[in-house]
């Protein structure tokens, strides 16, 4: 974007057309996601059906879980490179107060929850206030949280896992299970915190221009300590969640998810520079892994090209979106 | 020295950019181990002169000679290839590198195999320095030593590939008062050895005591080639400006001065403020009412004075008081919420270009417009009367800022600070870049802050802006307060022989 000599230089329509021509291409994400299903219902008559849909939404829950959180964290032009082994973590110390050190329900959740809290602040504060980048630390608090996980299980898995872990992973209302449920209560108020509330809005504001909103009186250490803390909460709910799923607690069980959990938000559209993206973004992201995954499950690729094919897709997913999108100006 | 033939000559040289004539008809010539200082002010000249010189620009017209010979530069390379070399502003070392890497970046001496001859290198390293009279340790790096090692030894590396003709540019804005001395000797000492120095640079003083020759340009002119010996401050500076100049006979320190305006009561109060590096020992008041202009050169250390005030910084030592009470350092939060105002000279640090207006207006002010919930319909209520008191054109609250003109985003910047009025507003540069007409709007705004009795501080390295707001003026060289002038009538000059 330029700027030119004064006044009336670029007129009301102009702009007007520029933002319309701007807000097309961050469709892009969704385009991808429709040529995809078109994709997939064309070549397998088993895609396009309720009972898929529900299949690919259980697929995402836990992803879609641990994808809130790391949009925060995204949008403030951090990474977490943390969140897999936290959820990880989390799980495993939920179970170890129920089976190793019983305490009664809840409390293990609790303290499992308060565990990948303090450890996101210690990410945010080394971070914000230490000014080590986000990359190194959670690196580092990545090995940190497996290393608790693989003391904690002894490298073994641990089979007896709170009641309420067990519900929320496996158990179902009607027809939706409850995995659904706090997937999309996640989502939702993850959402709602972004779009509509003043922190929402400092998360913003710090990862589109971190001086500008020291300037404006944005605390951007405490945001950016903040949105740890957040991306290691979520983390934790994950991996709870997770072991209702599994049924256990597995030393090394979520680890994968690290980099679906970021291709999936960086696929819908937020950038990893901060400032540009959000939960629908996120959504449109997680739907386009899920539709992915599922669907070449269901067209029987080679099981061992899976991996494979999934991965040049998303490169293909990725190039389309910047390309199409362009490079964000400042 | 008058009777060799001048090592480089330039002729009648003109250059334009675009409707701009950056020079016209300019002969320049230096003689082989000659002190040769160009001085004038900001856009007589200098820079687009300098960089005809170092081969960044052709000339539209003129002639160049080399020993006689007549030559086109059509490059650095090329200006590098006779013995020609600049030495920036900003540096080009590399301080993670050792001394003696730094000396030889490029052309490290090597073994038969090809392989770096360390010994060898720190050896060379060493009696270059010592050949042009320091001694450092060649294998510390260069991080280690202070801004003012990295300059001598980026030219020590310049020296040692050969070059004959130095091309110094404000090399003594950044250095401490002992630096400045250590550089200026080394310059005379360069030119003891023979080579050739042209030394840019506004501090007049500097150029009186170092250089043999003083050329003054003023509006892409030649106006004077003198001799130093022969010549003045006072003289270059009446050149510079192309006026005679009358200086008041009465001296500014300590000299009783007669307000003409009735005094208001004291808003801020700058106490001993001191900041490593930057300022030092800063004292001084700013009446509810008053614009306060802080006048220096980049490097004075002015615009960190404005950022520590703010909060954007730290300092080390002093205090703020506003209104009698205890300013907290280092929180900009605390400062606005005060009633401190900061606009800071890049729009592209203070602005969020690709966010609507009204954001980038209603940010500073959350806390206070809307509750725990955002009310978009609050903000952009606000939002418009503030673009509306401030003029923003288009003023429709929902563009991106990035789409405006910069007259117009620079007054997005400050319409952020009507929304609840400050009691004090800090503009740092604020009509960089900027037409006259949209100048002169920004001046207006913050004429009309003052006489709503907001205490103005300007701070700004442009003579023409301090003047034509500020009733009272502070000069800032090299981190401190130099001058203070008020209740008399200030001329550029003035401040021009403060800095």
């Amino acid at each position: 974007m330029s700027t030119r000599s004064d006044v009336h230089s670029t007129s009301n329509v102009q702009m007007k057309i520029r933002d319309l021509f701007a807000r097309s291409r961050e469709l892009a994400p969704v385009w991808t996601l429709l040529a995809l299903m078109l994709f997939f219902s064309v070549t397998s008559d088993s895609f396009l059906s309720l009972e898929n849909f529900n299949n690919i939404l259980n697929q995402i829950a836990v992803l879609s879980i641990l994808g809130t959180g790391i949009t925060f964290v995204l949008l403030t032009a951090q990474i977490d490179l943390s969140i897999a082994t936290m959820a990880t973590l989390g799980g495993v110390v939920a179970a170890f107060f129920t089976a190793t050190i019983p305490l009664p329900q809840p409390i293990p959740i609790f303290i499992a929850l308060a565990v990948v809290v303090i450890l996101g602040i210690i990410n945010g504060y080394a971070t914000a206030y230490l000014g080590i980048p986000s990359f190194m630390v959670t690196l580092a608090m990545s090995l940190i949280a497996s290393g608790l996980s693989l003391y904690l299980t002894r490298g073994r898995i641990i089979f007896d896992i709170p009641p309420i872990a067990m519900t929320l992973g496996s158990g179902r209302i009607g027809p939706i299970k409850w995995l659904i449920i706090v997937a999309g209560i996640t989502l939702l108020i993850g959402h709602l915190v972004l779009r509509y509330t003043r922190f929402g809005r400092y998360v913003y504001m710090t990862g589109a221009n971190a001086r500008a909103a020291e300037l404006a009186g944005v605390n951007t250490k405490h945001i950016i300590t903040a949105v740890m803390a957040i991306s290691g909460f979520t983390a934790g709910l994950a991996g709870i969640v997770s072991l209702g799923r599994l049924g256990s607690a597995q030393p090394t069980g979520l680890d994968s998810l690290l980099i679906d959990a970021i291709g999936a938000v960086v696929l819908g559209g937020t950038s990893l520079f901060g400032g540009v993206g959000g939960i629908p973004q996120t959504i449109i992201g997680l739907l386009i892994l899920g539709v992915l995954r599922n669907g070449l499950d269901q067209i029987s690729v080679n099981i061992y090209l899976k991996v494979f094919v999934t991965g040049v897709i998303l490169l293909a997913a990725l190039v389309f979106n910047i390309v199409f999108a362009g490079k964000k100006s400042e | 020295m008058a009777n060799q033939t001048p090592l480089l000559e330039l002729k009648n040289i003109s250059k334009r950019f675009g409707g701009i004539h950056a020079l016209k008809g300019v002969d320049f010539d230096l003689y082989p181990g000659e002190v040769h200082a160009i001085v004038g002010e900001n856009g007589a000249g200098k820079s687009t002169l300098m960089r005809i010189l170092a081969g960044v620009y052709r000339p539209d017209s003129g002639e160049m000679y080399w020993q006689g010979r007549p030559i086109r530069l059509q490059s650095p390379k090329e200006a590098l290839d006779h013995g020609i070399a600049m030495i920036h502003q900003e540096l080009s070392v590399m301080p993670v590198l050792t001394v003696a890497e730094n000396i030889f970046l490029g052309r490290q001496p090597t073994t038969p195999t090809g392989v770096i001859d360390w010994k060898r290198m720190y050896e060379e390293a060493d009696i270059a320095l010592k050949s042009l009279g320091f001694t450092l340790d060649v294998r510390k790096k260069l991080e280690d030593y202070p801004l003012g090692v990295h300059q001598l030894v980026e030219i020590a590396r310049t020296i040692t590939s050969g070059a004959q003709v130095l091309i110094m540019d404000e090399p003594t804005s950044a250095l401490s008062p002992k630096e400045t001395e250590r550089l200026l000797e080394l310059v005379r000492e360069l030119a003891r050895q023979g080579h050739s120095v042209i030394y840019i640079s506004h501090f007049l003083e500097e150029v009186m005591q170092v250089a043999d020759r003083i050329t003054v340009l003023r509006n892409g002119e030649k106006i004077a080639t003198l001799p130093a010996s022969v010549t003045s401050k006072d003289e270059l500076i009446s050149l510079m400006l192309g006026k005679e100049v009358d200086f008041f006979k009465q001296p500014y320190e300590g000299a009783v001065v007669v307000k003409e305006t009735e005094p208001h009561e004291v808003v801020l109060s700058v106490r001993h403020l001191t900041k490593h590096r930057m300022f030092e020992n800063v004292t001084f008041d700013l009446r509810r009412g008053e614009i306060l202009g802080i006048y220096g050169l980049v490097g004075s250390g002015h615009f960190e004075l404005g950022k520590a005030i703010f909060g954007l910084w730290e300092y080390d030592d002093g205090e703020v008081l506003l209104d009698g009470r205890p300013l907290p350092k280092g929180s900009t939060r605390e400062s606005i919420d005060a009633g401190l105002a900061y606009v800071i000279e890049s729009r592209k640090q203070g602005l969020f270009l690709s966010a609507p207006i009204y954001q980038n207006i209603s940010l500073a002010h959350l806390n206070r417009i809307t509750g725990f919930l955002l009310s978009t319909q609050n903000e952009v209520q606000v939002a418009q009367q503030a673009i509306d008191r401030v003029g923003v054109r288009p003023n429709n609250p929902h563009l991106a800022v990035g789409n405006l003109s910069g007259g117009n985003q620079q007054k997005v910047a400050i319409a952020r600070w009507v929304v609840f009025p400050p009691k004090v507003f800090i503009a740092s540069e604020p009509t960089r870049g900027m037409d006259v007409g949209a100048k002169e709007e920004v001046l207006k705004i913050l004429r009309e802050l003052s006489e709503n009795n907001v205490g103005i501080i300007v701070i700004s390295s442009e003579p023409e802006t301090i003047l034509s707001v500020a009733e009272h003026i502070l000069v800032m060289s090299k981190g401190r307060i130099v001058a203070d002038f008020e209740g008399v009538e200030v001329t550029k000059d003035m401040l021009l022989d403060k800095a």
